[in-house]
């Protein structure tokens, strides 16, 4: 076996093991709510990454670090068999359920429809992806006849998968050298906290682990039963979007609830070495780096945008009432949590505001906040590189050609090359990002039912399981979205998550050596 | 059990911002919110919520000001 296979096969093995980590703690979950039977289904769940995991890692103990290279297929392999593997839970309680595998000493699931969707391997791979990635598109038709173990299942995922499961492999089995930094920048993400790789994915998860705790508390004051709070500030903070309820936040139809989530979504936004900094005491980063100055000034003219079109489309009554909604569906879609508001139960529903308003959610999704935190999306400094970018080189036309011009970007001054090494980066990211979304809409087009959804319902749909988002325009579903569709969006979900690169070179990798192709 | 809880408290004052008012708050947030998830919703429990909530909220501005 060559050296790179070695190196990548015994680094998804230590992922794996983190994976079974998560299982086993999970059937504490199925302990404390009385649910015995989902113990075995978790452990079992558990025993099979482990087992694999551990076999790998140890067979391969001794292979050489990871390179550039082997960094992004381990990322890609990784989040994949992560998903892959994720799904067991899912699997296995559907199936002790509908084969009433339990013993009666251990209790018996409810049988519902609900659960009966994850007996098709299919449905919960799709779960597992959705919440790994922190997408939040869904599977399930009422997240409230779920089994708790479940229902913690999919907001730990989320939680986790905010974060990145590399970072969290990262962090527990901690390993210096250059393969961990190596890993780092593989999972999308590249700002260093400390100089060392090992203590900066333990910072990371200090602030996750301390604003997750102030998240649930606030939530909790705000009104929500404590188990509802804990599963959302989970999946606000990590911006996710699974939710426990049927009608994600619009079941408490309560604008106090609304109006603390934002905060909680907007801190899961900003990148961990900015909220490092302010917990240090230096607050000027709220508006001295560029892509935290950005989230606000975005958040908040894309907030009052959504407003007026849907205040003067009549989608509302009061401007109070579009505000509310509008303010939420922006941040909710602009921080790709996906949290839902504006649903047929309590008002009108996201698919049926104005085309307008939709694709400007749309757009919000498209790009998403700050590099560095738990959003997908293109990210803001990439839109914001782009910009300065064009507008660099229009600019251009009007100096004499032995003019001395940098690109200043957040405070750094480019030279040329770095400038162009840059911009090329956000422009591939970016046309990748637009390909796959278009890909994503025919694949739809094809595979939906002729007249059913809307075109903007369709990009609508796309762009929130690329960018990782979980916004639904009532397209997802067990029933609704057909086997092409699900199968198109656990790919868009993947490359959303990684940044598509990644998936490409993994891709080209397996196609190489399989011969497909050359 | 004692050696466990001793590396958690060495983990939390190793790796955040070395102040001693954070980790406090975390290390106490798993016990506020198990008080939250065994006693439910009683005026005491509010307090306690709300004090957690509140001190976190006040000391941020409050350390960027000294």
């Amino acid at each position: 076996m060559k050296e790179a296979t070695k190196t990548i096969a015994r680094d998804v093995g230590r992922i794996l093991q983190a994976l079974a980590g998560l299982m086993f703690a999970s059937a504490l979950v199925s302990l404390a709510w009385g649910e015995y039977y989902a113990v075995p289904a978790m452990v079992a769940a558990g025993l099979l990454p482990f087992a694999l995991g551990r076999t790998l890692a140890n067979a391969f103990r001794e292979a050489a670090d990871p390179g550039k290279l082997h960094g992004m297929i381990i990322a890609a392999l990784g989040w994949f068999s992560v998903a892959v593997f994720g799904s067991l839970p899912f699997l296995f309680i559907a199936w002790t359920a509908e084969l009433a595998l339990a013993p009666a000493v251990l209790g018996a699931p409810a049988r519902t429809g609900t659960l009966a969707a994850f007996t098709s391997p299919l449905n919960a791979l799709f779960e597992s992806m959705s919440g790994f990635t922190g997408t939040g598109l869904t599977m399930v038709d009422d997240e409230a006849v779920l089994p708790r173990t479940l229902q913690w299942w999919r907001t730990f995922s989320e939680w986790v998968g905010g974060v990145g499961v590399i970072v969290l492999t990262t962090a527990i089995l901690a390993r210096p050298g250059s393969g961990s930094l190596t890993l780092y920048e593989s999972e999308a993400r590249s700002d260093r906290i400390h100089p060392s790789i090992v203590s900066t994915v333990q910072t990371i998860w200090w602030i996750f682990i301390l604003f997750t705790f102030v998240a649930i508390l606030l939530l909790w004051l705000a009104g929500m039963p404590i188990w509802d709070a804990i599963n959302h500030a989970m999946t606000g903070l990590s911006t996710g979007g699974f939710s426990v309820t049927d009608e994600s936040i619009a079941t408490y139809d309560s604008a106090v609830i609304d109006f603390t989530l934002v905060p909680v979504m907007l801190a899961g936004s900003i990148a961990f070495p900015v909220h490092y900094l302010i917990l240090r005491g230096d607050l000027r980063n709220l508006y001295r780096d560029l892509q935290t100055r950005w989230v606000f000034i975005y958040m908040s003219a894309g907030s009052l945008l959504l407003w007026a079109l849907v205040y003067t489309s009549g989608t509302y009554d009061s401007p109070f009432e579009a505000f509310r909604y509008g303010l939420f569906q922006f941040v909710s879609a602009a921080t790709c949590t996906g949290f839902q508001t504006a649903v047929d139960a309590t008002n009108v529903a996201l698919g049926r505001w104005p085309a307008q308003a939709q694709l400007t959610v749309t757009f919000a999704m498209v790009i998403g906040a700050a590099a560095g935190s738990t959003v997908g999306g293109i990210k803001l400094i990439r839109a914001l590189t782009l910009m300065r970018g064009i507008q660099h080189r229009i600019s251009d036309v009007f100096y004499p050609k032995t003019a001395v011009r940098r690109l200043k970007i957040n405070g750094r001054r480019l030279s040329e090359e770095e400038a162009a090494r840059e911009i090329e980066e956000a422009a591939i990211i970016a046309v990748l990002w637009f390909v796959f979304l278009v890909v994503g809409v025919f694949v739809l087009l094809a595979a939906l039912p002729a007249g059913e959804y809307s075109l903007e319902n369709v990009f609508f749909e796309v762009a929130s399981a690329q960018g990782n988002v979980g916004l639904s325009a009532g397209i997802t579903g067990p029933e609704t979205l057909p086997t092409a569709g699900k199968v198109m969006f656990l790919f868009n979900m993947w490359i959303g998550r990684l940044e598509i690169i990644p998936v490409l070179v993994t891709l080209r990798s397996l196609f190489r050596r399989g011969g497909v192709y050359r | 059990m004692r050696a466990r809880l001793s590396l958690v408290v060495d983990w939390v004052s190793e790796t955040g911002p070395n102040d001693p008012v954070f980790d406090s708050l975390l290390l106490t947030g798993p016990l506020v919110v198990a008080l939250v998830v065994v006693l439910g919703r009683s005026p005491i429990t509010t307090a306690v919520a709300a004090a957690y909530v509140g001190f976190f909220a006040a000391y941020v501005p409050y350390k960027a000001l000294q």
